[in-house]
């Protein structure tokens, strides 16, 4: 037991000749902010997605909370306790705000489908305590005013809340968000900032993030695991990150060490 | 007034409270349903009365059948199978071993089944049963694939059922069928069958399970992430929608009284389909007014097949006529509704006395 909540070891998956993750060594302890950051193609997303199970990696090993979960359907994965967001959303779109949240829920139901049907007392008890708790959880996030809209009605950067609000629902010990602040304007951005602040602070959810936004992500983010062509290139604290030549190698190819910041946050 | 602003209800009450209204309402539409059928039992012909449970009989393989593919958005075309296995078991359970000795003329009925018979609704519960247990050995390889491949492979486990009733003459007595069904079926075990239907499936779409479902139709990637596994819940919804056609599958076989493997071809399935997609993929209530649209529309239409004298015209009745424009609707309902009647609507009470409610104000 090594005490971390979320640890890759050497993990590797290739698409066909392409390795897409080469030996990837990462280790969350818990309550952590945590960061995962490379340029584009860096293999982030799929880093996402073999830890989430939606892949299965060809090599390695992955432990959440000491328990070994390759091979586990994704579903089970959430079940345990990790939940993520996705890069491209992928909302529940025909369903409303509430219903997405609502959903977040269901992999936690303790009744089957029977006392569903005949809304037996310990069927119905939970159903209210889900809508007690999708509302707090709208609250938290600020969309309680369109809990009735349709998901795919939302502006852009809502639809990035609602889907943290989903994934919060599933009752996360640790969360991964895929890009939360992508399309989101500045003020957008700071509220997210202090949510996720909030997240951690006050529920314990460790967090991992990919983001493009490095003035978000250095502010934010204890810690900062850096991906180039599928391989850990530099971690650390930001201020070591930033500093290191192999990151700004693979950011700006060569230059100068301020170059990152501001380049990535004008184009994210 | 716009169309689609009528269609939008006004504001609405909260749901909580309007939540004991409702159960009081389906009651009272319960009580008034019955009322109408003991009347349409009580004064209308041999005729009607067999309608309206062919009506009934197809609004439930058409409510269940929308529920695999409409609510949990997986496009399969096997109801056919699960109506003949349905039909056939329910038909040998209940058939007298007399009846059943005349009837195997080629080759004997196989022993267990030849030698008793039981009565109709246990008879029901077994094909039922029978029938989901058929859905559940088929939906390990059925959810293997998505998609077009999904439609693909429960077309043929469709074709396979018929098949096997062609063939497996000891048991089905092969392409001769069964005769002397007993006529048991009448509107209380359909429009019964129905309500019991509508009860459970409704009760399941508006439940934890239900979100569920429409999560799986929406994202399937996005609703197993969120821990729902995709696969068991659309083994539930595939296997409780097979019960549901396997039951209506007896009772169309006590209706109709002789069955056989020509019956359950693929163009059952596509009637069905057709059901549900001018209903609306996904709508309860349009799976349920488009079944019954579909079965006395087509007993309207054969006005258009006789002689008639139309603005001074002597128009001859043309045989087949009725296809030809029933064929024309449908055109005209997937051009200006595209989503069927209902797109992924449903009536709902709340939706019903909102607009009554518009409509009262206005005036």
């Amino acid at each position: 037991m090594s005490g971390l909540l979320l640890q890759a070891t050497d993990l590797t998956v290739r698409f066909g000749g392409l390795t897409a993750v080469d030996a990837v060594r990462i280790g969350i302890p818990p309550g952590q902010l945590a960061g995962l950051i490379g340029p584009n193609g860096a293999g982030k997303t799929t880093c996402f997605n073999l830890f989430t199970g939606r892949i299965r990696p060809s090599g390695g090993k992955l432990e959440f909370a000491g328990r070994p979960i390759v091979g586990l359907r994704p579903s089970r994965i959430n079940q345990m306790g990790m939940a993520r967001t996705f890069q491209n959303i992928r909302l529940f779109g025909e369903l409303s705000v509430l219903e997405n949240v609502l959903v977040g829920f269901h992999g936690g139901l303790k009744s089957n489908f029977l006392s569903a049907i005949l809304r037996l007392p310990g069927y119905v008890a939970q159903e209210r305590r889900m809508h007690r708790r999708a509302g707090e959880i709208l609250e938290l996030v600020g969309l309680t005013r369109l809990r009735d809209e349709p998901a795919g009605s939302l502006a852009y950067g809502q639809q990035r809340l609602l889907e943290i609000a989903r994934a919060l629902a599933t009752g996360p010990r640790l969360l991964l968000l895929d890009e939360p602040a992508a399309g989101m304007n500045p003020q957008e951005t700071a509220g997210l900032a202090s949510l996720v602040r909030r997240l951690r602070d006050e529920l314990g959810i460790t967090v991992l993030l990919i983001e493009h936004d490095m003035r978000f992500v250095m502010k934010l983010c204890e810690h900062l695991t850096v991906l180039d062509h599928g391989r850990v290139i530099a971690r650390g604290t930001p201020q070591q990150v930033q500093s290191d030549p192999a990151v700004i190698q693979a950011y700006l190819g060569a230059g100068e060490p301020e170059g990152i910041d501001d380049d990535r946050a004008t184009d994210a | 007034m716009n169309l689609r602003d009528l269609l939008k209800p006004g504001p609405l009450p909260p749901a909580i409270q309007s939540r004991r209204r409702d159960t009081l309402l389906t009651i009272g539409a319960c009580v008034l349903t019955a009322v109408g059928l003991w009347l349409l039992q009580a004064h209308t012909s041999g005729y009607v009365v067999h309608m309206a449970c062919v009506g009934a009989l197809f609004a439930t393989l058409a409510v269940s059948y929308n529920l695999i593919n409409g609510v949990t958005g997986q496009f399969s075309l096997e109801p056919n199978a699960f109506v003949a296995c349905g039909a056939y078991v329910t038909a040998l359970l209940t058939l007298s071993p007399a009846e059943k000795e005349a009837s195997f003329i080629l080759e004997p009925l196989i022993w267990p089944l030849s030698a008793f018979s039981i009565p109709l609704l246990p008879a029901l519960v077994i094909a039922g049963l029978l029938t989901a247990l058929m859905a559940f050995f088929m939906g390990f390889p059925v959810f293997r694939v998505r998609g077009d491949y999904l439609a693909i492979v429960t077309l043929g486990f469709g074709e396979v059922i018929r098949v096997v009733a062609n063939n497996a003459q000891s048991v089905t007595n092969g392409p001769l069928g069964l005769k002397g069904i007993p006529h048991l079926t009448n509107l209380w075990w359909s429009w019964g069958l129905l309500a019991v239907c509508l009860f459970c499936i409704v009760r399941l779409v508006h439940s934890s399970y239900g979100r569920a479902l429409k999560a799986i139709r929406e994202d399937e990637t996005a609703a197993e992430a969120m821990g729902i596994n995709a696969f068991w819940h659309k083994m539930l919804a595939f296997t409780l929608s097979a019960f549901f056609e396997g039951v209506a599958g007896g009772l169309l076989a006590h209706l109709i009284t002789t069955i056989s493997p020509s019956l359950f071809t693929f163009f059952l399935t596509f009637n069905l389909l057709i059901i549900i997609v001018v209903g609306g993929l996904g709508s309860t209530t349009g799976a349920v007014l488009a079944a019954f649209l579909f079965t006395f529309g087509g007993e309207w239409l054969r006005v258009v097949e006789e002689p008639t004298r139309l603005l001074g015209w002597d128009i001859p009745g043309i045989p087949g006529m009725r296809m030809v424009i029933f064929s024309l609707i449908l055109v005209g309902v997937m051009i200006f509704l595209r989503r069927g009647i209902l797109g992924r609507h449903d009536f709902t009470w709340r939706w019903i006395i909102a607009v009554l409610g518009r409509g009262r104000t206005r005036s």
